[in-house]
């Protein structure tokens, strides 16, 4: 029961940086690799919050979250200055150089990670009460997205990846635009980290490595760009693939290159024969409106 | 009373081909300028110039006196420059309504923040535009259009929807690049006459345009661009009577 | 007190050292010149370039010229593969950028992958002796190591910059850079150009490869690392600027180099992130040389 429990808040989790990233390169068709370091910050900030002044769970989190996203603005300001492929690079710079930090400093336990976090939750009924908080989580976080989605700035999103400069033409700042969108995909990676932290107790930064991108390029890609239940079933496939790996009973060398090989390879065969993913993109709410005149006289 | 749009001194190059050379002009209420020229003269440089998709090299662009200086695409919109392209840039994933819908000078619905705390006053600003969208098009006898996804419409009725969007933007500078182009019939009507009505409201519209019998039929006065220089303004009468023009323009 | 001598050795490594990083900064800088991609799989070459040598000397036993040939030719149809099955169809279809670095990225990340499942983390250097003879020249050592990786770059370079200026090809590379479409109006193939643009990049990264595993040991992620400094370099020296960028990489290495009087050698690495911070907040068009030489004039008169 336990075994499925922690799958099941895996799903979670992973439902969570999926959609999450997915509004990041999906909707707002952002170049961005960093999401692993995000998701690090926010695991990181949560522990040693919770391990140094014993800040209780919940505001744990939602701190990792909060650096998570202002770290993003580190990287979107100085970056979406600049026209062009930018983020693009920074992405990249980010993820690497953070980790970097990361691995080298002592305060976050360097190359061994940050262990000992203190749970909020013990007892036998730990891995169900941590089960129900991943998967609202992820349901409230698929309910805000597809909130924002489908209403008006869910509208202006998609005529600024339909053509942004004519969309700034009209008036509208498309880099206000960028930077909030990233900030939310951000800050959401960070709070995931905070429920992984304090479930599994452990945090290493090998789990945050860029090939990291891979597996959550995977979900996004596979899943459906710019859907709102892309996410969820790659999310899904991510946590069963690795499973049905096991049951091939290789050499425990062998399962992590296999797995980031099947990966990969399944984002470049998207990307080529099914660009749009399983879950193809729903269109924002119609818009309400009066009647329109039936038959505009003269128009032909 | 100063001009809705005035340009000084305005200078740009790309590399070694000069698209602005000095360019002066004034563009007043209620007029509708005739910007001609053969191609490559600077025309839709102008344009950009002043919409701010590049920056001067040198000169002053001010929109009801205000300086545009070091103002970006999106400020300038908000100021009052409201501009059609050449090859139209409709969202092409969207319905009319919805490309006119995010047009107009304010948007509601671009802030998170008033999205989460004001959502009442954000629907109620949608549904107006969504009135003022529809207004439009009933004026263009498009407005049984409005819920089509704007691939689904014919070239013509696209470039309307093109100027209708456009026509969001209240602002009082109208910039139109070469509205006319591959229009022909009803729809050619339709334009001219909304720009007719525009200008009789106190629009300030600088045309590009090569339809001749358009400039003809609609241009208060009009302005011949060549190699990024103004070489004469004046009336459509008067240019189209220069030979000099007319040898640039058809001849060698 | 600082040594000369310490001064002067380490400006001796440290231009020695950023041998393998200007040859990797040079086949990136020129993919994105010529073919305006930023080629993420470039990670992914060097990868595979350094396990093709790595297998044909260790496991098959080969001599080193018949290595790094073999080398060349499977990174070569790698490469190969990449642009014609891959970036072609991309553009075809009028992909955005966010494809482009996607799949680029990905194929870095499979190849990554796939060498880690046939060769294992542990790390392999190109020969079993790493340790190269050294002597001492005017007070400075001086490894054959260097002398190897100096003339590489150098005669490598050389080769470049004249068969861009000389040649007709070469004359035509620079064209599709500048403008592909006016380019293809008379009638130059820009096809042709971006083929020969990725053959070039080969030969540089093997180059670099070689230089770089001859004297380190190398596991399947660490060309992802390796080409941040390119990526960095490139962005300094200007994008289009091909030399400007392998300037850029010998500044940055001897900046590192020097670095390690200063600072932990631990956080060496960041400074290079730093570095790209430095570079996007304040020089996203490149150092620009002549502006500052002109201010620097303009100050001293």
């Amino acid at each position: 029961m336990e075994y499925l429990a922690t799958i099941l808040i895996l799903v979670g989790i992973n439902v969570m940086l999926a959609a999450s990233f997915n509004l990041i390169i999906g909707k707002a068709g952002l170049a961005s690799i960093a999401h692993p370091i995000f998701y690090a910050l926010g695991a990181y900030t949560s522990g040693l919050l919770a391990i140094h002044t014993g800040l209780n769970a919940v505001a744990a989190t939602l701190a990792g979250g909060a650096v998570a996203a202002l770290f993003s603005l580190m990287m979107s300001l100085p970056s979406l200055r600049v026209a062009g492929d930018y983020l693009m690079i920074t992405s990249i710079g980010f993820q690497l150089g953070l980790l970097q930090v990361i691995k080298n400093l002592e305060f976050t336990g360097s190359q061994g990670g940050l262990s000992n976090i203190p749970t909020p939750v013990s007892g036998p009924e730990r891995a169900f009460v941590f089960c129900v908080i991943a998967l609202a989580a992820a349901a409230v976080t698929l309910a805000a997205i597809r909130w924002i989605v489908r209403g008006p700035y869910g509208r202006a999103i998609n005529a600024m990846r339909d053509d942004e400069l004519a969309f700034q033409a009209l008036g509208r700042n498309a880099t206000r635009i960028k930077i909030v969108i990233f900030a939310i995909g951000c800050g959401i990676a960070g709070i995931a980290g905070g429920l992984y932290a304090f479930y599994f107790q452990y945090v290493s930064p090998e789990q945050f490595e860029i090939l990291a991108s891979g597996t959550m390029l995977t979900m996004v890609v596979v899943g459906g760009m710019g859907s709102t239940w892309g996410p969820v079933v790659g999310a899904l496939i991510l946590v069963a693939l690795p499973q049905a790996i096991t049951f091939l009973n290789l050499p425990p060398s062998f399962m992590a290159p296999v797995q980031g090989m099947i990966f990969t390879l399944l984002v470049i065969l998207f990307l080529f024969l099914r660009p749009q993913g399983l879950v193809p993109p729903e269109p924002p709410a119609p818009l309400a409106h009066r009647p329109a005149d039936r038959e505009g006289k003269g128009a032909r | 009373m100063s001009a809705v749009l005035e340009l000084r001194g305005v200078c740009k190059r790309f590399g070694g081909i000069v698209v602005a050379d000095d360019v002066a002009l004034d563009l007043d209420r209620g007029q509708i300028l005739g910007l001609i020229g053969p191609n490559g003269a600077g025309k839709t440089s102008l344009f950009n110039l002043i919409s701010g998709v590049v920056p001067l090299d040198a000169g002053e662009i001010r929109i009801e006196g205000r300086n545009l200086a070091g103002r970006k695409l999106h400020e300038r919109a908000r100021m009052g420059v409201a501009r059609t392209w050449q090859n139209m840039r409709l969202f092409q994933t969207m319905t009319v309504l919805e490309n006119m819908v995010v047009a107009p000078r304010e948007y509601a619905g671009e802030s998170i923040a008033r999205l989460v705390f004001a959502p009442g006053a954000v629907r109620r600003a949608v549904a107006e535009s969504c009135d003022k969208a529809l207004a439009i098009l009933d004026r263009m006898h498009l407005a049984h259009l409005a819920d089509s996804p704007v691939t689904d419409l014919p070239f013509g009725q696209q470039k309307l929807v093109g100027l209708a969007r456009a026509l969001m933007n209240d602002g009082p500078c109208l910039l139109l690049d070469e509205p006319m182009a591959g229009v022909e019939g009803q729809a050619y009507d339709t334009m001219k006459e909304i720009v007719r009505q525009e200008a009789a409201a106190g629009r300030a519209v600088c045309v590009v345009e090569h339809n001749i019998s358009f400039i003809k039929d609609l241009c208060t006065s009009a302005v011949f661009m060549s190699f990024g220089r103004i070489l004469e303004r004046g009336s459509v009468a008067e240019l189209l009577a220069s030979r000099t023009l007319a040898e640039l323009y058809f001849g060698a | 007190m600082l040594d000369t001598g310490v001064l002067a050795q380490i400006l001796w490594t440290g231009l020695a050292t950023s041998s393998y990083m200007v040859l990797f900064t040079v086949a990136f800088a020129l993919v994105l010149k010529v073919v305006k991609l930023w080629n993420f799989a470039q990670a992914g070459m060097m990868a595979i370039a350094f396990y093709a040598m790595h297998a044909a000397l260790a496991r098959f036993g080969w001599p080193t010229p018949a290595a790094v040939a073999f080398g060349f030719a499977v990174t070569l149809a790698a490469t190969l593969a990449l642009e014609v099955w891959g970036l072609r169809v991309l553009r075809a279809r009028g992909s955005s950028g966010l494809f482009f670095f996607i799949f680029t990225l990905v194929c870095s990340e499979f190849a990554a992958f796939a060498l880690t499942l046939v060769f294992g983390t542990e790390p392999v250097p190109l020969f079993p002796q790493i340790l190269s003879p050294t002597r001492i020249v005017a007070g400075i050592a001086v490894s054959d190591w260097d002398l190897m990786a100096v003339s590489v770059t150098l005669a490598l370079c050389a080769a470049l910059a004249l068969w861009l200026r000389l040649s007709r090809d070469g004359q035509f590379m620079v064209a599709v850079s500048d403008n592909a479409a006016l380019a293809e109006l008379y009638g130059i193939n820009a096809r042709r150009a971006y083929l020969a643009a990725f053959a070039i990049a080969t030969v540089f990264v093997c180059a670099g490869m070689y230089v770089y595993g001859s004297r380190t040991a190398v596991i399947p992620t660490a060309p992802l690392n390796l080409m941040v400094f390119a990526v960095v370099a490139t962005l300094l020296g200007g994008m289009g600027n091909v030399f400007g960028a392998a300037g850029a990489a010998v500044v940055l290495s001897l900046l590192q180099s020097y670095s390690v009087l200063v600072i932990p050698s631990q956080w060496q690495n960041l400074l290079l992130y730093g570095f790209l911070f430095v570079t996007i907040l304040f020089f996203p068009r490149g150092v620009p040389l002549d502006r500052l030489r002109a201010i620097f004039r303009r100050a001293q008169a």
